[in-house]
């Protein structure tokens, strides 16, 4: 039997920098609210983190939105979150070719491990973001672009603390 | 005694403050290190490896007892100081030893895929 609370919330925010921070202390309160044990708040509060700064850092239109679910389907607890934002063709392809290379590698830990060798030294950017969320927060990963709308959502499996 | 020639970085939410005791330096992370510490940290870290063969130190201990988070680009600047550490002589490489809160969970999964990375320079202790 599930000790998840079914819970959902969404955010709509304009990027700013510093209220990254403010929303994962915010979604981590969430998600200890939904019973969820303190390892898995941790992983679910890194990938929040993560993809909200992929999402300011990529947005057309200084505005993004992200939606959680806790929810039991099929007997099974997990946890949905989705950022959305508009974002420019350039950076819709770079992210299709990111999730191409991303899925095609099986496992995420060894993508990660190849990922950190390949940015070392490289000065700019570090393309970690993404490969940190399949490999620490151990949570699947899909890409949906509806025109120059961009959805990344990630799922995890999780347990409850009860 | 030499002195260590880096400045603490201290802005809202951040902090990172190097030592030196003449044997060792030190440098202990507080807050959250996120793209609004990112500039701060990096202009930190490069200045880092220089003073660690200036001072012919063999070893950096980094202490993340106060650090609540730190996100996937400033990670990348540690990533980096490893790599820097890696492409020295061997006998001149020096060991990185990282203090882990057990409350934070996040740090270990972080700080197990760094020393998979460098598992001959990195240690870490909880």
């Amino acid at each position: 039997m599930s000790n998840v609370k079914p819970a959902y919330v969404e955010l709509r925010f304009r990027p700013n920098v510093q209220l990254i921070s403010t929303v994962r202390r915010f979604v981590s309160d969430f998600y200890e609210y939904a019973l969820i044990d303190a390892d898995t708040v941790s992983r679910l509060a890194l990938a929040t983190h993560e993809l909200l700064e992929n999402a300011v850092r990529n947005t057309a239109n200084q505005e993004s939105r992200v939606c959680i679910a806790v929810e039991t389907v099929g007997g099974v607890d997990r946890v949905i979150i989705r950022t959305t934002n508009s974002t420019t063709p350039a950076n819709i392809e770079i992210l299709k070719r990111l999730f191409q290379e991303m899925n095609a590698a099986k496992d995420p830990f060894e993508y990660y491990q190849l990922l950190m060798k390949r940015t070392a030294r490289q000065p700019e950017g570090s393309g970690l973001g993404l490969a940190r969320i399949r490999s620490e927060a151990e949570m699947g990963l899909n890409l949906e672009v509806a025109g120059e709308e961009v959805c990344i959502s990630a799922t995890a499996i999780v347990t409850s603390k009860g | 005694m030499e002195t260590l020639a880096i400045d603490p970085v201290n802005i809202q939410g951040f902090n990172a403050t190097p030592t030196y005791d003449g044997k060792t330096i030190r440098l202990a992370l507080k807050g959250s290190a996120d793209l609004n510490s990112k500039p701060m940290l990096d202009a930190m870290l490069e200045k880092m490896h220089p003073e660690v063969l200036r001072l012919a130190v063999r070893e950096v201990v980094i202490d993340l007892n106060g650090l609540e988070f730190m996100n996937s680009s400033c990670f990348k600047s540690f990533v980096s100081w490893i790599g820097k550490d890696q492409d020295l002589e061997p006998e001149k490489q020096y060991k990185l030893r990282f203090l882990q809160n057990a409350r934070m969970h996040w740090q270990s999964r972080s700080l197990n895929a760094l020393r998979c990375f460098a598992v001959e320079l990195i240690v870490v202790e909880v």
